[in-house]
């Protein structure tokens, strides 16, 4: 990318030629927009069918509106409630009338290549090039196939939208790259449960404490934790550590459709679970400062560790199903899937839903109301 | 009477998709087969791939088989059509169809 | 779809699009009256005024289809407040954790109802409108019809596609110029014409003309001529770099002029120079051979820096006060152009260079003009007035929800996860007020149908 605008001085001498925004040009712009200004009407013999609304448009758009037409590299301009003052800060939301909508920043062209760089070129993992920013894991990965695929049209020469790019930039907030990073966003988001919408009173005695876990086992109706169990996991972020290491530790309850897996405390659930148990790590041992964050990243390459082999055996047994037939002198090579057509597989007269391959005495129901006809999912 | 292993052909105009089936060699195409013991979507698909340059680009079809249920059936005597016997070839369950080119 | 996206000065509603009058409407837009309504008045009036932005161009049946009471929240974890506390200090007392006065803080609510349109942001024309990639979502919309948009790779027809978290989208870089950039003014759109004109002419006669050169240099092979000759050129060049790089504000057509100038001297100095071996008229190659040309010259000059730091201190004054002059005056022969465009001149025939006559300000000034010529040249065949610029009234509505990642250099964006509300925000872009967002939620939660 070019060289990004990196001051306000700069940015000035580039602006007639980036954005064009030279007061000759908007002068005259503004004049030709209101017809009831503009000379062509001049000879007409009836008045110029202006209503009272576009006039009061034109107007506005001519005063308080001059504004917004053109931006300043560097800065939010959104439309602000009233008059707009011009050493007043600009606000950050875009719709005046809503509060709860603010205009969030965006990665900087250079944040971007670094966090490219770092996961693809120095191969650390996601997780801690995510707390290293302060992003969001998915971002991440997003990040990396996006900075990946303009690399890759970079080098087929593929057409850019450059100067769109460096518009857009000067327009919304950015994160810079900066020295000691700036946190992009909140990482430890935890999504709220759809069990967890009632409200439910549950009464227990005040001599036991009642814990995060309890609280999850209440909201999923599971039976309650002996003392044995309880005593087995002083604080939530112990089940964290053990549900990590097997998935499959984590209790199911109920019956048929009702079958689910008991909610899990906030420590389990979080992107990034060990941050807890470094806290409690600190809290524990005060002084340790260089033990505790040793033992942080042992737990944290521990953790990649389990996962990058979780990845591994899922890749390989999704390539050991797929036979790949490479015929000679043809065009197009084959993908020999295993199928089982059993009674699971089929249903007890073949005709399940679920059966691979398509139904014999069923209509199709492409033509049905309220069924989705066009594609629900693309695969990547 | 001869059983078969052939394509009945599914999906919609200028969109075929087949299964494999194994079926007495006089019933209708449509009709209901013995069994069905596979898939074949002729239309060939190109692997589109973000991420890895490496991977192999030429397109691809894809075909569906139950293998124990193919050996089974060709073992108890099941007469491929032309087209399966080219796709059983090609998953190893069966050689190559003698043609009269190859004999003379 | 019925055709009502008209921003309507009378009706003032309020639509997904980038226009003037939308602007307008947004700006003296006031929240509809309650007192003396039914509610069920005031619920239809929120309800009609919210639909009117949120996918308008969807039925009201599918939409009603699309609706989930259902509203996805996040909380903010500190991880330090759960490792201090597994939840027990939170469950002691009555229930509401025992906490002193000064440590109880009002909750900050979550918008929910804000969240009601939830469902339509994950539609791919309304996400490209999101993504910035196009002006309104009719016009997003008609992108993907036109099948300018391919999702993770493959084209993609049906606006009304919903995006999974970690689909990747991506437009015709062309078209969100198209959609994003200022249009031709009328005048352009004649300068554009006669340009072409006059062009096809020149090149009819340049042709001739250079089918009699190299008929002549075949035969005399004269070598002094054409040297002369590039100096001229390189200081027209050097000259017509400044121009563009100064601070004036020239009229646009003037300044295109210019670049015009810039290009074709580009190109002349390119075609004269022994370095390049193929004559090409893109841009791009162009580009890339220049700053080549530059870099050389950078990564020389570097080791003779310590031995002419005098020079290169007292240089920048000068530059400077040249360049100021040029401002000024018109900028035909300052010194320090001269002295670039005979260093340049001489890296263009591959000599060795007296790199110390050169400041680091004249580098950086032809090679910012080189970049600005690549990435956004003239081009009178594009459909947006060029140089491309934003449109105007764009910055208002410029902004970029979370739950997308967005390239723009490559138009394309990932929908990360399905937008959701947390404590003081929620992530749906809606312009109305709690006063609208609830009686709307409302009007759909109450099942009519």
């Amino acid at each position: 990318m070019a060289p990004r605008i990196q001051s306000q001085r700069v940015s000035n001498t580039l602006l007639p030629y980036l954005t064009s925004s030279s007061t000759s040009s908007s002068s005259f712009n503004t004049s030709s927009c209101s017809p009831s200004l503009s000379l062509a009407r001049q000879f007409s013999a009836t008045a110029a069918p202006q209503t009272k609304l576009r006039r009061q448009m034109f107007e506005w758009l001519n005063t308080d509106g001059v504004n917004y037409k053109h931006h300043v590299p560097g800065e939010m301009n959104y439309l602000a409630k009233g008059r707009r003052d011009a050493d007043s800060a600009p606000s950050n939301r875009p719709f005046p009338n809503n509060r709860n909508f603010v205009s969030e920043s965006v990665l900087s062209e250079e944040l971007r290549n670094e966090v490219y760089v770092q996961v693809v070129e120095q191969k650390k993992s996601v997780r801690a090039v995510s707390v290293q920013f302060g992003i969001d894991m998915k971002r991440i990965a997003a990040v990396v196939r996006l900075v990946e695929l303009e690399r890759r049209q970079r080098s087929q020469g593929k057409p850019m939208a450059m100067p769109y790019a460096r518009a857009v930039h000067e327009m919304v907030p950015v994160t810079p790259l900066a020295e000691r990073p700036v946190f992009h966003e909140p990482i430890n988001d935890l999504p709220a449960h759809p069990s967890t919408g009632a409200q439910i009173f549950y009464p227990t005695t005040e001599s036991r404490s009642f814990t995060r876990i309890d609280a999850g086992r209440v909201f999923s109706a599971a039976p309650e934790f002996q003392d044995a169990q309880r005593a087995a996991y002083p604080h939530p972020s112990d089940l964290a550590n053990v549900i990590f290491k097997k998935p499959r530790k984590i209790e199911w309850v109920g019956k048929g459709a009702n079958y689910r897996q008991v909610l899990q405390p906030a420590d389990v659930r979080i992107p990034h679970p060990q941050q807890v148990q470094m806290e409690r790590d600190r809290i524990a041992f005060p002084q340790e400062r260089r033990a505790v964050l040793d033992r942080h990243a042992e737990r944290l390459a521990k953790q990649e560790k389990v996962e990058q082999t979780r990845r591994e055996r899922a890749k390989k047994v999704h390539e050991d199903s797929i036979n790949l037939v490479e015929p000679e002198g043809g065009r197009f090579d084959f993908r020999i899937k295993d199928a089982f057509f059993t009674n699971k597989t089929v249903g007890h007269d073949g005709r399940a839903p679920f059966a691979p391959g398509r139904r014999y005495g069923v209509p199709t129901n492409d033509r049905k109301r309220g069924v989705v006809k066009i594609p629900t999912f693309v695969k990547a | 009477m001869v059983v078969r292993i052939r394509l009945a052909r599914f999906g919609n105009k200028h969109d075929p998709f087949y299964n494999i089936v194994v079926a007495q060699a006089r019933s209708a195409r449509g009709g209901k087969p013995l069994e069905v013991i596979g898939t074949y979507n002729p239309i060939p698909k190109r692997p589109v791939s973000l991420y890895n340059e490496n991977v192999n680009t030429r397109p691809y079809k894809e075909v569906a088989l139950d293998q124990a249920r193919a050996k089974y059936w060709l073992g108890v005597g099941a007469q491929p059509s032309d087209p399966v016997w080219k796709l059983l070839n090609m998953a190893g369950l069966v050689a190559p169809k003698p043609t009269t080119y190859n004999k003379a | 779809m019925r055709n009502r996206a008209s921003n309507t000065l009378s009706k003032g509603k309020i639509r997904q699009s980038w226009n003037k009058y939308n602007l307008y409407n947004l700006q003296r837009f006031r929240s509809p009256p309650t007192v003396n309504r039914t509610f069920f008045q005031q619920r239809w009036a929120a309800k009609a005024i919210s639909r009117a932005y949120h996918g308008e161009q969807v039925r009201e049946g599918q939409w009603k289809r699309m609706f989930s009471k259902r509203i996805r929240s996040v909380f903010p974890m500190n991880t330090a407040d759960l490792a201090a506390d597994d939840g027990s200090k939170m469950s002691a007392g009555r229930g509401s954790g025992l906490l002193t006065k000064e440590e109880r803080q009002p909750a900050r609510l979550v918008p929910y109802t804000h969240m009601a349109f939830a469902p339509l942001e994950r539609r791919l024309d309304v996400a490209i409108f999101r993504a910035l990639f196009a002006s309104s979502a009719r016009q997003a919309r008609q992108f993907v019809i036109h099948g300018a948009v391919t999702v993770n790779g493959q084209k993609m027809r049906h606006p009304s596609y919903l995006l999974n978290p970690g689909d990747l989208f991506q437009v015709d870089p062309e078209r969100v110029m198209f959609a994003t950039g200022a249009p031709k003014t009328k005048f352009e759109r004649r300068e554009t014409r006669q340009l072409k004109q006059k062009e096809a002419e020149e090149e009819a006669e340049a042709a001739a003309e250079a089918e009699a050169e190299a008929e002549t240099e075949k035969s005399e092979s004269s070598e002094k001529p054409k040297k002369d000759d590039s100096r001229g050129t390189l200081k027209a060049l050097m000259a017509q770099a400044k121009a563009i790089m100064s601070t004036d504000k020239d009229l646009a057509a003037k300044r295109k002029q210019e670049l015009r100038g810039f290009q074709k001297a580009v190109r002349r100095v390119l075609s004269r120079s022994e370095t390049s071996t193929i004559l090409t008229d893109s841009l791009e190659a162009q580009f890339s051979e220049l700053t080549l040309m530059l870099n050389a010259k950078r990564t020389e000059k570097k080791p003779k820096d310590d031995n002419k730091k005098k020079d290169v201190q007292e240089k920048p004054a000068e530059s400077e006060a040249s360049t100021e002059t040029a401002v000024e005056t018109k900028p035909s022969t300052p010194e320090a152009g001269d002295k670039l465009s005979e260093a340049f001149q001489k890296a263009t025939e591959g000599n060795e260079v007296d790199t110390s006559e050169l400041s680091d300000e004249e580098f950086d000034i032809l090679r910012r003009a080189l970049t600005q010529m690549r990435d956004n040249p003239i081009d009178t065949s594009k459909p947006y007035a060029t140089p491309w610029r934003p449109r105007d009234y764009m910055s208002a509505f410029a902004f970029i929800p979370r739950y997308l990642e967005v390239n723009q250099n490559i138009c394309a964006a990932v929908y990360l996860r399905h937008p959701v509300a947390r404590p003081g925000f929620a992530e749906v872009p809606t312009p109305f007020s709690e006063a609208i967002a609830t009686p709307a939620y409302g009007w759909y939660l109450k099942r009519r149908w």
